[in-house]
């Protein structure tokens, strides 16, 4: 046990300060070919007219990959739990986001292939764009979607994400005040310092081998897999080495077109975005809409919360659904609030996919849900302090989603940030424990949610 | 066109106007400078040109004809790091590790030029460099601390002082 608590090197700390750590641009294969996209310059268009065939016969160029190139052109990145697909791998009639990749110039040099993509005919026509969640749900609002402009296909085929717990109407005639507050977080770009790139070898004996810089090898490996209809057996991704990733690196972004190209041409293929695509059209963190309305009393019990989110997941579902259900199942923060009405839906509109950076779901509902407590302390006249405390999780209170919570730290980090913010709390709050709710900490509202059963979860 | 790389003599083929970090990367295989953003935005692509740091994406190669170019892997190597890179090492100051090289060049001429462990001016040495791992609080705990000491610690596993002892000892 000479690790545990010990002070530890880095194991790739040497590779990295001597410049040795070797990073997917930096592989070398001989014949390597240079890979660069056609990509939507408009947020919203249907494609009605498209020929590769001049940009094709440049010289230089090797080959150009097309939705007609892929064996599954929709693969959803949740298609493996059973989740019907909605992204093409390449577009075919409609771009759906700026940014998009239409098609993938295979060629001797990152400038023909450059030149290659932009010589590319195609023909557009614009469609409204919706980039506001707000806006998803009314009638003129521009479609995203054949089958509309939010996912429907929670628990099969519910098209919003519900929880449901305890009495919430009783909670809101109880309360001595309903305090409500609306709550807004932007995209953020992840923002890694190196951009999306991939390279992939065609080995003699038909297999592929890709060096990737994903954060999820054997997701990728999957979704490449699906895409091209082969057994898994087929591919091999080398990874592992990522230069900053955050969240933004966990979609497949370059490894299945790249395949395909590489497959098509025989010769090993290399795409590595620029700056300027990888702000343009690598997935960012979402931007969520909140609404928050809580019943409480006057002695700063919060009795129920009704909640309404809007996740933007951008122009497909790729893992939002996903991280709708973390916010979900984290939607009373680090306190507990035994009656709730939450209502979430992940909304389509013309940006580009979000997906994780750092606590996927979470982080939106931390900010909200931390700035609405501050919120209600202060229209009750409370000690923001001593309003956490009380309503702080404690051993044996249970989750929006019915978890028992078995070690609970809340008390101690509230504790922990008085400290550092120099606030000597009242002697009754510098007291409270995480141990299980008696007495005045347990109010009749907080009696029936209370889990004491012992090694359940 | 020629460059001294690392105290080697190399002749260049690529066009005159070809930015000097394609050469390094893709004519001389020279890959620890990284492109990060190819515009001078990140820093990661960071050289010495005749001792002095430089963004190697924005300088044509032609303009550097006959210069000497020091990259990280000149300053140290696995068997033999110099002490900002022992420091980098000992103080986790690389963590994914892709502006490490332009941070280590940067630190090197920083000290190489008598600079101090004040954390500003540390911090305005690599004001251009982009980290998005760290925060840069051990990268400056990292280059403050090689101002002082050339010798750091990078193998031993010792305890930590601040972390609570789990179990009883072996």
């Amino acid at each position: 046990m000479k690790a545990v608590g010990a002070r530890l090197p880095r194991y790739d700390g040497m590779g990295h300060v001597t410049g040795h750590t070797r990073f997917v641009d930096d592989v070398r294969v001989p014949g390597m070919l240079w890979a660069k996209a056609l990509r939507s310059p408009h947020h919203h268009a249907a494609i009605v007219h498209m020929d590769t065939s001049k940009a094709a016969a440049m010289p230089g160029v090797h080959t150009i990959v097309t939705w007609e190139d892929v064996p599954l052109l929709e693969y959803g990145h949740l298609s493996g739990l059973g989740i019907p697909a909605d992204e093409p791998l390449l577009a075919r009639d409609v771009v759906r986001y700026k940014g998009q990749p239409i098609a993938l110039v295979a060629a001797d040099d990152e400038e023909t292939a450059s030149a290659a993509a932009a010589a590319i005919e195609i023909e557009y026509e614009e469609r409204p764009a919706l980039l506001d969640v707000r806006l998803a749900f009314d009638e003129d609002a521009p479609k995203i979607h054949h089958w509309g402009n939010w996912y429907p296909h929670f628990e099969e085929e519910m098209d919003v994400r519900q929880i449901r717990k305890g009495n919430i109407d009783q909670a809101f005639e109880d309360a001595d005040k309903i305090i409500s507050g609306v709550y807004r977080s932007s995209a953020i770009e992840q923002a890694p310092v190196e951009t999306q790139v991939g390279l992939a070898v065609p080995e003699p004996d038909g297999r592929l081998t890709i060096y990737s810089c994903t954060q999820a090898l054997y997701f990728s490996l999957g979704v490449v897999a699906a895409h091209l209809e082969v057994p898994l057996n087929k591919v091999k991704i080398v990874g592992g080495t990522v230069g900053g990733g955050f969240g933004g690196k966990v979609d497949t972004a370059t490894d299945t077109v790249i395949a395909l190209a590489a497959q098509k041409t025989g010769r090993p293929v290399k795409w590595r975005w620029t700056r300027e695509e990888e702000f343009l059209a690598s997935s960012t963190r979402g931007p969520w809409h909140m609404e928050i309305i809580d019943a409480v009393t006057n002695d700063g019990w919060i009795l129920g919360r009704k909640m309404l989110t809007l996740h933007d997941s951008g122009a497909y579902a790729r893992f939002s659904p996903y991280g709708l259900t973390k916010h979900s199942f984290h939607h009373t923060g680090a306190y507990t609030i035994p009656n709730l009405h939450f209502d979430g839906y992940v909304v389509f509109t013309n940006r580009v996919p979000s997906t994780a950076m750092r606590g996927f779901g979470v982080t939106s509902i931390s900010f909200a849900g931390e700035t609405h407590m501050t919120r209600v302390a202060n229209e009750l006249g409370m000690d923001p302090y001593e309003i956490r405390l009380k309503n702080a999780n404690r051993v044996g209170d249970t989750s929006p989603n019915r978890i028992r919570y078995t070690d609970p730290s809340t008390v101690d980090v509230v504790k922990a940030i008085a400290n550092a913010e120099g606030r000597d709390l009242e002697p009754a709050l510098a007291g409270m424990t995480r141990a299980t709710r008696s007495g005045e900490m347990l109010p009749p509202h907080l009696v029936d949610q209370l889990d004491t059963s012992e090694g359940s979860h | 066109m020629k460059l001294e790389v690392n105290g080697v003599n190399r002749e260049v083929r690529s066009e005159p106007l070809t930015p000097l970090l394609d050469v390094l990367r893709e004519e001389l295989d020279v890959t620890s400078p990284k492109a990060g953003c190819h515009a001078g935005g990140c820093g990661a692509c960071t050289v010495m040109v005749d001792g002095k740091p430089r963004r190697s994406c924005l300088i044509p190669v032609a303009a550097v004809d006959g210069a000497s170019i020091t990259t990280v892997e000149g300053l140290g190597t696995p068997k033999d790091p110099s002490a900002v890179q022992q420091s980098f090492i000992h103080h986790y100051a690389a963590q994914c590790g892709f502006c490490t090289p332009g941070m280590v060049v940067a630190a090197t001429a920083y000290i190489d030029g008598g600079g101090s462990d004040d954390k500003d001016e540390i911090a305005k040495a690599i004001s251009g460099h982009v980290c998005r791992c760290t925060g840069y609080t051990k990268i400056l705990d990292a280059i403050a601390a090689a101002t002082k000491q050339t010798e750091f610690d990078i193998t031993i596993i010792a305890p930590d002082p601040t972390t609570v002892t789990i179990g009883g000892s072996e």
